[in-house]
């Protein structure tokens, strides 16, 4: 019965595992293919977050409650909070520098409201 | 409710999730690191400070538990809308920033409306407006702005309203 259940565990956590590296790999493609910073953004803070809790859930699933299931546990809490606030500051740090939105851009209501 | 004591709780807590030991040795550790690290510098973390902690904090925990579970939600939904645009032969889309209005108005609930936003499908939020009424959010799919803010506000805006205010 042991056996069993180490058995499911194991296929959980590859099964995890390959959807994170999954989601990883396809921000790496994203950051080579869309077009400009702000697009490139999209595919890292949002992809890099659920891919990096795929990886995590694999290790928590593997490792249970140790040392290691802990902190996975907590690195998964902080890359939650802090993956969101990178993206906002590069995002507004590349504006402040004058960086261009790409030429399909539509709109930008954001233009000459920035604080000096 | 002095900011030292609530800040005492805390630092314990995140000392044994660091570590990975979630014992008493570990918490009583954590105080003490927390000590040293922290009092010195009790002028910039403001600690004699006296803050009022709404008393429903603890009643507002369901609403948390459906705000993380909203949340995750649409992290996944956001990763299949990147994934589609990112596989796709060609990349077609119509990107733009928004000026989004929200009425959340203390620190916490406008930093989880804008970490919520960034992990939505197709929002990143960029800036705040000065009296931190509007929010700048460059969207991937700018073709409709209304409905982009009519989704923000509905979908999201309610949940952390009720989660965090």
């Amino acid at each position: 019965m042991a056996g069993e259940l180490a058995l499911v565990a194991d296929i959980l956590s590859i099964i995890s595992l390959l959807i994170g590296i999954f989601f990883l790999s396809l921000g790496m493609i994203g950051l080579l293919r869309l077009p400009d910073v702000y697009n490139r953004l999209h595919a890292t803070t949002k992809v890099g977050t659920l891919g990096a809790f795929g990886v995590l859930t694999s290790i928590i699933i593997q490792e249970g409650i140790t040392p290691m299931g802990v902190k996975a546990f907590t690195v998964a809490l902080f890359i939650l909070l802090t993956n969101p606030i990178s993206g906002h500051m590069i995002a507004r740090a590349a504006y402040r520098m004058g960086v261009k939105c790409c030429e399909v851009t539509c709109m930008d209501e954001y233009a000459g409201k920035r604080r000096k | 409710m002095k900011r030292r004591l609530i800040t005492y709780m805390a630092l314990p807590v995140v000392w044994c999730l660091v570590s990975g030991y979630v014992t008493i040795g570990s918490l009583f550790l954590g105080l003490i690191f927390g000590m040293i690290v922290v009092e010195p510098f009790s002028k910039l973390y403001r600690l004699d400070e006296v803050v009022h902690p709404t008393g429903d904090w603890l009643a507002k925990i369901p609403k948390k538990i459906k705000y993380f579970y909203v949340l995750i939600k649409e992290i996944i939904k956001a990763n299949i809308v990147v994934a589609k645009i990112v596989l796709s032969p060609t990349i077609n889309i119509k990107p733009g920033i928004i000026a989004v209005p929200i009425r959340t108005k203390t620190n916490i609930g406008i930093t989880g409306i804008a970490n919520t936003i960034t992990l939505t499908p197709g929002t990143l939020t960029v800036d705040i407006s000065d009296d931190k009424s509007i929010l700048y959010v460059h969207s991937i799919d700018a073709t409709d702005p209304q409905g982009v803010r009519d989704s923000i506000r509905d979908d999201l805006e309610k949940y952390v309203l009720e989660a965090f205010e």
